[in-house]
């Protein structure tokens, strides 16, 4: 098991170039034992790892540039372990998915292994080039994938996707260039290494910079409020298997950062921003929800949806207490098993009528009734419902701002809300009633590949909504173990009484 | 009577000037051989240079550090040994991007060798001194002879080209000229570290002076190097000249003038007189930003990368502007690593050159030519893809461990918001490479076009530089630790 992050972030991508060498015809079923292959791999890497120690595991370590401190430095821990296996699970589910009479098949199946490459490298890099590395990779196949099969406004959106997420990812690397002088200055050695990094503690003023320069990156990424408006384009346009992608995982990328750079990086600032970030997400989840009840399109509804419950896992994360960290982390898992549950719903529906228009559909429900309860699962998944996978980590987080404020617990509380009522209105004009339109009359239920990406996903919603457990423990360890970090680091009065103290039995 | 003026030839240290000789004789071979016999093929000229660059480059990495010769003219310091190397595998890798398929007019003179040999020698001449009128001739060696081979390309638009280089380039001469009698003036030396000694003797005054023959001196520089605003002819003469000679002036003229900037600049810009900084810091903002944003409206891909080339310059002078050792050494890996893309990039318009004709009335690569290139030939469009990706600095790729070592040396130095300028010029730039790409990947095939036409001027030899230049741009990770020693090393030890 020494070797077992690298074989999972290059595997794809050696079988990805491998693929060149494979016939037109064979080659889905290539990709999808590759993601076979790669999810065992994953859960190999689960069933081996210590859940009752919350540090950092399988490491591997190699210099890649010795003279600046650049190093090969992967290992998990019970925060990225789970985003790791959705990573996995969610690429197979999403090359199954594909329609086998897609255009350039073979290309689009190459693409997704190399995407699947950078989004494992961005969870197990722990030196900041090398998670930079993997992240700036990730937009070229996303750039590629909404580019070639795309709708017909795909190149605006792919490049639009391309520039912002760019543009305030190099923000962030001015960051990490500061933060390794602030290193070098304090220790006399150059070192990117986020390990040696989480040991320094860093002036106040230079934490605030830092946060920004670091927030930048992320929230353009997961995406905050303002900076969200590149990914309704991209979703709109985006094929199917690219949305369950991009909103499964592309853009836990963001709010993983958060967790992993930012909070145990500048605690104190974490505190001080802890308000306007604060501020922004409620303003993200409202303002989106209502968006998202405004559309027309049902893709746009479900993007603008997962853009609000990105703005709970935000704030989860910002409640800066184990609960709200742990409930934030779990709601990201949940996030993308059920947004992209709701991707590939659209999907099916969109490859049977050719449109997204929530008016061109109505009386669904008795054409295509499986289809229907399993559309209905992920909707109340979406929008929390208790037994659900939506509802732990959305409870979690929110009792996690709770005790940080009531008010802002209240108010993002009004995404469940809201939520509710976009959802069921969308789900009312679409599936009940009579059939108005006569071309959804014939229209055939799921067949066997939409069974075999969908059933599993489903059961996933109902399992993990009633037995969290197998998923909260490992990640609350490595989480308790970070919060106690950042208390131990934290220099203002004001930040050591938001970061709860951890007593050293809990941290197991 | 006047004395008879004894000097050993010892003292005269000729290992200092062997480089140089040796490709002055092998440009003198070649005219030879062309006496002798005529109407040779290029292929025999081809490889003589290369042979003479080659074994030019071998008594370089013989020379050790820290000597002068020939009256003391001539200065081996680690960064002279450092340019060298550098500009001599430029021009290796170059030149054998003449073995195109198709018959060219210049490659059937002898001469365009020998010229090229002379440039070479040239530009060693400037980076290893420090006697403003050696830096002043191999200066001019260097760029009459590059004017002549860009007009034997013996195209309307190459005539254009080297008219205009060669009037901006006496503009500069005569700045240069202006600059360096000011210094004189001043000083009563040509040699810049009895220069600096002088100015600091009497605390860099009469400042007004300093500063005039500054602003020549890099107004001189600005216009060899095309930097804004004096970089008005370089889209004009890359667009001229063959994608070859193209690619050839992005990179390694530029080395050169690189040496000497930092050479006399260094002590100017710490002299304490911030009008020389801030000067500086205006034009290195200007040249980033505007080159980028000329860029973005370029209809020829040539031109694109003749304004890219511009903006990457603009990194490199921020670097020198910054003046740390780190910020030194950064130029050397930035470039050497530049370098391999940007041989990649022309080596690419370069093989889908076809004689006599343009593809287009008004441009020969515009960006339509290059719709849908993916669908005709795959692995031509990958590899431009992966060249556009890396000038546009996507990790891990060559260029970005340049950028990510220069932007270091800026923060290091303090200069955050130059840093954050230099990323955010980054974003910018990504945009029209990302054209690029969108062409080659996303846009239908133009009607009546297939795929012959992206490898029309190809030929084996052609091909294996394409595949060099694209195994150093990909697997640059594993080069990157080298290079970056090797130019700390030699940066580190001539002090700058």
């Amino acid at each position: 098991m020494d070797y077992i992050l690298s074989l999972l972030v290059f595997f794809p991508a050696v079988a990805g170039l491998f693929g060149f060498l494979i016939q037109r015809d064979a080659m889905r079923s290539y990709a999808i034992t590759i993601a076979i292959i790669e999810l065992i791999f994953s859960l190999a890497l689960w069933a081996n790892f210590d859940a009752s120690n919350p540090f950092m595991q399988f490491t591997e370590h190699a210099s890649i540039v010795p003279a600046f401190g650049i190093n090969y430095l992967l290992g998990v821990d019970g925060i990225s372990l789970f985003l790791i296996v959705l990573t996995t699970f969610m690429s197979l589910v999403g090359i199954i998915s594909i329609n086998p009479n897609t255009k350039d098949l073979k290309e689009l199946l190459i693409a997704l292994l190399f995407l699947e490459m950078t989004m494992v490298g961005v969870f197990v890099a722990l030196d900041a080039i090398l998670f930079y590395v993997f992240w700036e990779l990730s937009l070229v196949p996303m750039l590629y994938i909404i580019g070639v099969w795309g709708a017909e406004n795909r190149i605006y959106a792919a490049i639009k996707f391309f520039l912002y997420t760019f543009a305030g990812s190099l923000i962030m690397l001015v960051g990490m260039l500061v933060m390794a002088y602030f290193y070098f200055q304090a220790t006399g050695v150059w070192t990117f290494s986020l390990l040696d990094w989480h040991m320094l503690q860093l002036p106040f003023d230079y934490q605030l910079w830092l946060f920004v320069a670091f927030f930048l990156g992320f929230a353009i990424k997961v995406p905050m409020f303002p900076f969200h408006t590149w990914l309704p384009y991209a979703h709109g346009q985006a094929p199917t298997v690219g949305s369950v992608i991009l909103a499964a995982i592309l853009l836990k990328m963001g709010t993983y950062g958060f967790v992993r750079y930012s909070l145990p990086l500048f605690p104190d600032a974490s505190v001080y921003f802890l308000t306007p970030i604060a501020i922004l997400s409620i303003i993200m989840i409202i303002y989106t929800a209502m968006v998202a009840f405004a559309q027309k399109d049902i893709k746009q509804l479900v993007a603008y949806s997962s853009i609000s419950h990105m703005g709970v896992v935000v704030i989860g994360t910002f409640a800066l207490n184990p609960e709200g960290i742990t409930g934030s982390i779990f709601l990201m898992i949940s996030h993308g098993i059920v947004s992209g549950a709701l991707f590939l719903l659209v999907g099916v529906i969109y490859e049977r009528r050719h449109t997204k228009k929530i008016a061109e559909f109505g009386g669904l429900a008795s054409v295509m009734p499986r289809f229907a309860l399993i559309f209905g699962i992920m909707m109340m998944a979406s929008m929390g419902l208790p037994l659900t996978i939506g509802f732990v980590g959305e409870f979690l987080s929110l009792l996690g701002i709770y005790k940080v404020s009531e008010l802002f617990a209240i108010l993002s509380g009004t995404a469940v809300v809201v939520g509710v009522v976009y959802m069921l209105y969308a789900y009312k004009n679409a599936f009940f009633g009579e059939v108005t339109n006569e071309k959804n009359r014939g229209l055939k239920d799921l067949n066997g590949r939409e069974y075999t990406t969908l059933i599993p996903l489903t059961l996933l919603v109902v399992f993990l909504g009633i037995y969290p457990k197998p998923i909260l423990e490992p990640v609350d360890n490595s989480v308790k173990a970070m919060v106690s970090l950042m208390h131990q680091k934290a220099l203002t009065e004001e930040a050591r009484e938001v970061i709860p103290e951890i007593k050293s039995e809990e941290v197991k | 009577m006047l004395e008879a003026v004894n000097i050993s030839f010892e003292s005269l240290n000729m290992a200092t000037l062997t480089p140089m000789l040796v490709a002055i004789v092998g440009a003198l071979a070649i005219l030879t051989i062309d006496l002798f016999k005529e109407e040779m093929d290029k292929t025999l000229y081809i490889v003589l240079t290369i042979l003479f660059l080659v074994a030019d480059l071998s008594t370089v990495l013989g020379q050790t550090m820290g000597e002068r010769g020939f009256f003391d003219v001539m200065l081996i310091d680690g960064l002279a040994i450092l340019a060298q190397i550098v500009l001599l595998i430029g021009s290796i890798i170059f030149i054998p991007l003449a073995f195109s398929s198709q018959r060219f007019h210049e490659y059937r003179y002898p001469e365009f060798f020998a010229l090229f040999l002379f440039m070479t020698a040239g530009f060693q001449f400037m980076v290893a001194t420090d006697n403003l009128i050696l830096i002043f001739v191999g200066l001019e060696t260097a760029s009459l002879a590059l004017y002549t081979l860009i007009v034997l390309h013996n195209k309307d638009k190459s005539f254009e080209a080297a008219i205009k280089y060669f009037t901006m380039g006496a503009l500069a001469a005569g700045f240069f000229a202006f600059s360096g009698m000011i210094f004189y003036g001043l000083t009563g030396s040509v040699e810049l570290f009895k220069i600096f000694e002088v100015l600091e003797a009497r605390n860099f005054e009469p400042m007004i002076l300093i500063l005039t023959a500054s602003v020549f001196m890099l107004a001189s520089f600005g216009f060899k190097m095309a930097i804004v605003p004096f970089h008005t002819w370089g889209p004009d003469v890359y667009e001229g000249s063959s994608a070859a000679l193209a690619g050839y002036i992005s990179i390694v003229p530029k080395v050169a003038a690189f040496v000497v900037i930092m050479r006399i600049f260094e002590g100017l810009i710490a002299s304490g007189i911030v009008w020389i900084e801030y000067i500086f810091y205006a034009i290195v903002v200007l040249t980033m930003t505007l080159a980028n944003i000329w860029a973005l409206v370029q209809k020829d891909v040539k031109r694109m990368l003749a304004y890219s080339s511009i903006s990457h310059a603009g990194f490199v002078m921020a670097a020198i502007m910054i003046g740390t050792t780190q910020a030194n050494s950064a130029i050397f890996v930035y470039w050497i690593l530049f370098s391999f893309t940007n041989l990649g990039a022309f080596a690419m318009l370069w093989v889908s050159h076809k004689k006599d004709s343009n593809y287009h009335e008004r441009f020969d690569h515009p960006f339509e030519k290059f719709s849908g290139m993916v669908k005709m030939s795959p692995l031509s469009a990958v590899l431009m893809g992966l060249f556009m990706l890396t000038l546009a600095g996507i990790p891990p790729f060559s260029i970005f461990w340049g950028k990510l070592y220069l932007v270091s040396s800026a923060v290091n130095a303090g200069y955050l918001v130059l840093a954050v300028i230099m990323v955010l010029n980054s974003a910018i730039a990504a945009y029209y490479y990302a054209k690029l790409i969108v062409y080659m990947f996303m846009k239908e095939p133009e009607t009546g076009v297939d795929g012959s036409v992206y490898m029309m001027n190809a030929s084996i030899s052609l091909k294996v530089m394409l595949g060099i230049a694209a195994f150093f741009t990909a697997l640059s990770i594993f080069i990157v630790n080298p290079v970056l020693e090797l130019s700390d090393f030699f940066i580190y030890s001539s002090g700058f």
